[in-house]
């Protein structure tokens, strides 16, 4: 079996009925109120997959659910009998978005790395992750800035490209060769013009984000503490402590264990998720706070999903999905404090520009040619990408080497610290 | 796992979220995204909204008082009893000493059904509930101005805004969905001017921020309204065609002296200046209040001096642009709507009018009690003919909610029988000779309506805990028991009837509400869309009514012997008297326990230490809390919360009422502090 496959969009419900027969089967669905959610697909018929709109919460809760019993307890006598609850779950994501995706990468290294934590490694070591590339970016995304999208090089177990009535299919992990081998006859190979589409489809999206920020110049910045104290005494201002951000994150693990009584003799032990926003976080029990005012709170928060996270991974926790940025209701977001950071700072240059304009800024192309390119472009319904190249007037690589040096990221998304363990 | 969409339990933001549900148990929530409040966020309240549903503690089965006791008993007994002693009342005393406490917790159906309770089958019209206690002002006052005592434009026409007004509204921490859309017109260019007697969090984002003394109001808007008048900011022609009285108002204003401002609410004429400027140069403003506003002597007054600042600028009638009481609790509108009030039916039909009672009687088969019924207050301080001797109170906890608690706790005692329905044993259940266990807002059907006048379903996402039942059910079977028949077979079938006998929810089905967010009322009819924004074009009573209001002291200001101001009100992570968030792990663990605020300066004066324990007394009683120091507070004024039962501010507060509203003076009374 080749490392990437075509599936005919036509088949894709066969695909998904065979996978749902023998796992539970998780995807994005767009629900009668119009909200588009993570759910268990009890029947792939009769359901509005959603593969445009970004699920409301991350798949985070699927494997640190929102409740969690850890094991029940009963007291008899003087005693106490104790009973651990075990997840036992195989599960297959379809339809993840890359910055989803890498979300749950990043609390696989979380969840093993000094402790193997059984109740997120059951749910996870029989998860099987299929993420969609973002060909159209929402306009509150900025994994292309994390590096965590919109389209990864590995890390999925299959990642499909939609080409408009068929899926391009890139295998990864053996998890994900398993399930195209099993039913290898719902795929195709791919032409070689499969692959160009696919390649454009790429390229298109890396050029076509509105939010751009510069995640390296804020890290540092952190780290030799230059950021000046009217700033967090705004963004304290701003926040309401609604835990929000960190409740709808796809890399927030921090959790709370509270012990819930059933009865006078029996409880369970919880593990909920917990925020660094709330006050009660670092409260001591003897009522001292040291992070008693907001604006320490948002300072340890930025700094633990930045700086403290980059000293650590190797890469911030941040994966750009953009979700906090859709309900802060303060605007206390990631996004903005990046931008925010790195204005105050030395001005920031960085701009979204068109792929003709990147080629041209890099000296690459002539604006003649960029304009005899598009004209071409015209007739032969090729993206601008592939027509330059066809042209013979830039290869790939000066492609995305240009994308990477204008837009001040790291060249494609890939690797950082995570995946390379 | 599988999801119910619902609207949140807490306040009157009205944000809907999913239940998440798995094998029968409620194991988080999440918001909706399309939901045109909620937009994909929810507060720390409605994050954890789910928690306290299967709290230990969840009353289960009925309780009945046994030898001093409650214990264990079957609804056949429970209900028995208090349709037996109910009908004892009414035989012996008349059904005037009768009295039901409606709630603003419960949906609209359930108050619906308890007013009609109250009326065709207690025959009294006494029936009240806790909006006494926050918008009664705005009920009456706007009334009074607009013709209707609701927000005049939708929660989302904030982010329109050229300017917004808050005042005694702490939005951040009691609407934090509200404040949301603030910081979206701020982020457009908008203007915020804040007065608020604490330093709230909106004030640092405030263009013009003020501080007035505590029940200053009137004066500062008298004062705002006379520069607007001297400096010629009115809107002639909105004031010409569309209001009455104006003449008269202005002659009183005329001779309204500047000079006071200051020396009554401590605001310079400076700062009032750029705020009435800010406030009247823009087409687009928008006024929100809170109970900073209406819990006082002079809350109607307020409310009106609010009115009259709107109309004579025009800022109303129109999109973006009105005047909006922010309601507290989820469905605190409905149950107004519902006519959970002594004075009028469903969709505020007097009760005074005939042919409104002849339409309900006909309906409900039963004559209606003519005279007015008494307010939540009056209930607990009536003597004669006016005592109440068997209350009914549903979902309410006015033992730790009325002021002046060691007075309404002997009330309380004194009463021949009371019952009381709610999901936890709260403080007034414990007084209770039957208790009656109802089901959460997640185990019912039903609507609520939200500040903004959205009509909007609760959905059942789980069956009710144990023998726990709806309060619809619970009335329903009640008034069975007292031969009255009440044979609805679901809330959607209650909402019929409400449709067809209240004009502002004539168009409200079922149907209608399960795709697209509710409806706004009024919507007259199945093809009447609702109503985002009020008074289009004209006002709801016609002509907008200018009254000049004077000033009038708070009842009670510090002296020699208690020489604080004490005010109350609300802190973000706790919900009224505590009895679902003091119960959600999340919420404790923010404020696990009472305090109250007190300046650093006075802290020393009086050798107080920060968190540690101070005495706080006035002449109705004394309770003992930790002190937290902040310089948001100014000094001689403290600040408590009011949720907590073990230091309850409310045993400080007095009873003191607004002469119209009868609401009573939760923002001001006076207090001294004694080291412990």
């Amino acid at each position: 079996m080749p490392d990437e496959v075509i599936l005919n969009k036509e088949h894709l419900t066969g695909f998904l009925r065979k996978i749902a027969k023998e796992r539970e089967l998780i995807a994005p669905v767009k629900n009668i109120h119009g909200d588009t959610v993570f759910e268990v697909l009890t029947s792939v018929d009769d359901i509005s997959l959603d593969l445009d709109m970004k699920p409301v919460m991350s798949p985070k809760n699927f494997f640190l659910p929102r409740t969690e019993v850890l094991f029940n307890y009963q007291r008899e006598g003087k005693k106490y009998r104790f009973e651990e609850v075990l997840p036992d779950v195989h599960r297959v994501f379809f339809g993840l978005r890359s910055c989803d995706l890498w979300g749950i990468l990043f609390l696989d290294v979380v969840f093993q790395e000094h402790f193997k934590d059984r109740y997120y490694l059951n749910r996870r070591s029989n998860t099987v992750l299929i993420n969609i590339g973002c060909h159209e970016p929402m306009p509150s995304c900025f994994c292309k800035s994390a590096t965590s999208g919109p389209f990864l090089a590995q890390g999925y177990d299959l990642q499909f490209t939609d080409l408009g009535n068929r899926f391009f299919v890139e295998i990864g992990r053996p998890k994900g060769r398993e399930l195209v081998e099993k039913w290898d006859y719902f795929f195709g190979p791919p032409t070689q013009q499969d692959r160009d589409e696919q390649y454009e489809v790429v390229l298109e999206a890396e050029s076509s984000f509105d939010h751009i920020v510069d995640f390296d110049t804020a890290t540092s910045r952190l780290m030799n503490d230059e950021v000046e104290e009217a700033l967090w005494e705004e963004l304290g201002n701003r926040c309401q402590s609604c835990g929000g951000c960190s409740y709808v994150c796809p890399t927030c693990y921090c959790f709370n264990i509270v012990d819930r009584a059933v009865s006078e003799t029996k409880g369970e032990r919880l593990r909920t998720p917990d925020a660094c926003t709330l006050a009660g976080f670092t409260r001591l029990a003897g009522g001292h706070n040291p992070r008693h005012e907001r604006r320490r709170r948002i300072r340890r928060r930025f700094y633990h999903k930045l700086a403290f996270a980059k000293d650590k991974y190797h890469r911030p926790s941040c994966v750009g999905c953009g979700r906090c940025v859709e309900i802060c209701c303060g605007g206390v977001d990631m996004f903005h404090f990046i931008k925010v950071v790195c204005e105050r700072g030395e001005k920031s240059k960085k701009v979204a520009l068109t792929l003709g304009e990147i080629l041209l800024n890099a000296g690459l192309i002539s604006r003649e040619e960029l304009e005899a390119a598009l004209e071409r472009q015209l007739t032969s319904g090729k993206a601008l990408g592939v027509q330059l190249i066809d042209d013979g007037l830039v290869t790939r690589d000066e492609i995305a080497h240009a994308l990477s040096i204008q837009l001040g990221l790291p060249e494609m998304a890939g690797t950082g610290g995570v995946v390379g363990r | 796992m599988h999801r119910v969409l619902t609207t949140c339990c807490f306040c009157a933001c009205g944000c809907n979220l999913y239940l998440e549900v798995e094998n029968g148990k409620i194991i988080g929530v999440t918001p909706s995204k399309q939901h045109p409040i909620a937009r994909g966020n929810l507060c720390l309240k409605g994050w954890s909204s789910f928690e306290f549903v299967h709290h230990k503690d969840r009353l289960q089965y009925p309780l009945i008082r046994r030898n001093g006791d409650l214990v264990q008993t079957s609804w056949e007994e429970a209900l028995g009893l208090v349709a037996k002693k109910f009908s004892d009342i009414q035989k012996n005393y008349g059904a005037q000493a009768l009295g039901v406490l409606s709630s603003a917790k419960c949906t609209n159906e359930e108050n619906y059904l308890l007013m009609k309770f109250a009326r065709a089958v207690l025959r009294t019209n006494n029936v009240d509930h806790c909006a006494r206690l926050c918008h009664s002002p705005s009920v009456i006052g706007l009334s009074n101005a607009f013709g209707s005592g609701a927000m005049t434009n939708s929660i989302s026409e904030l982010a329109g805004a050229e300017v917004i007004l808050a005042t005694g509204s702490n939005t951040t921490e009691q609407h934090p969905q509200i404040a949301r859309f603030i910081f979206d017109a701020l982020a457009k260019g908008a203007k915020l001017i804040v007065v608020d007697p604490r330093r709230i969090p909106l004030s640092r984002f405030a263009d013009v921020y003020m501080q007035p003394r505590l029940g200053t109001d009137v004066i500062w808007l008298n004062g705002m309204m006379k520069i607007i008048l001297e400096e010629g900011f009115l809107d002639d022609t909105f004031i010409k065609m569309r209001t009455e009285n104006f003449r008269t108002f202005r002659e009183a204003l005329r001779r309204f002296d500047l000079e006071q401002v200051k020396a009554i609410s401590g605001i310079t004429i400076e700062q009032l200046r750029r705020a009435a400027r800010i406030y009247a140069s823009v087409k687009r403003a928008m006024i929100i209040y809170s109970m900073g506003i209406t819990q006082h002597i002079s809350g109607t007054d307020n409310v009106q001096s609010i009115a009259n600042l709107a109309m004579l600028t025009g800022h109303v009638e129109q999109e973006f642009t009105g005047v909006g009481p922010l309601r507290g609790q989820n469905n605190v509108q409905g149950a107004c709507d519902m006519g959970a009030l002594p004075g009028t039916l469903s969709g505020y039909q007097s009760i005074a009018d005939e042919d409104v009672r002849k339409k309900f009687e006909r309906a409900w088969k039963t004559n209606l009690p003519r005279a007015p019924g008494l307010t939540a207050i009056d209930m607990f301080h009536g003597t004669g003919d006016k005592k109440i001797r068997g209350l009914l109170i549903m979902g309410e906890n006015p033992a730790l909610s009325h002021p002046d608690l060691n007075v309404m706790r002997a009330a309380l005692q004194e009463l021949e029988f009371l019952a009381v329905a709610d999901i936890f044993m709260t403080e007034t259940a414990k007084f209770a000779d039957v208790v009656l266990p109802a089901a959460s807002f997640a185990e019912k059907d039903g609507t609520t309506t939200s500040t903004e006048r959205r009509i909007q379903r609760v959905r059942q996402a789980i069956s009710p805990l144990g023998a726990s039942k709806p309060d619809w059910q619970i009335i329903c079977d009640l008034s069975s028991c007292m031969n009255y028949f009440m044979d609805y077979e679901s809330p959607a079938e209650i909402m019929e009837e409400i449709a067809m006998l209240t004009p502002i929810y004539g168009g409200v089905y079922y149907d209608r509400l399960e795709t697209g967010w509710g409806l706004f009322w009024p919507c007259l009819n199945r093809n009447h869309p609702g109503t985002p924004f009020l008074h289009k074009g004209s006002f709801v009573r016609g002509k907008g009514r200018f009254e000049y209001i004077p000033y009038k002291a708070p009842a009670e200001m510090p002296d020699d012997e208690y020489p604080f101001y004490l005010t109350t009100g609300r802190i973000a992570e706790h919900w009224h008297t505590g009895s679902m968030s003091r119960r959600i792990s999340a919420l404790s663990r923010e404020w696990p326990e009472a305090f109250v605020e007190i300046n650093p300066n006075d802290a020393k004066r009086l050798g107080v230490a920060n968190r540690k324990s101070v005495r706080v007394v006035s002449r109705r009683g004394s309770i003992t809390l930790n002190a937290r120091f902040t310089d948001d507070i100014p000094e001689k004024m403290v600040y408590i919360p009011f949720h907590f039962k073990e230091a309850p501010a409310n045993i400080l507060t007095h009873s003191h009422c607004d002469p119209e509203a009868k609401i009573p003076e939760f923002k001001v009374c006076a207090v001294r502090l004694e080291r412990v």
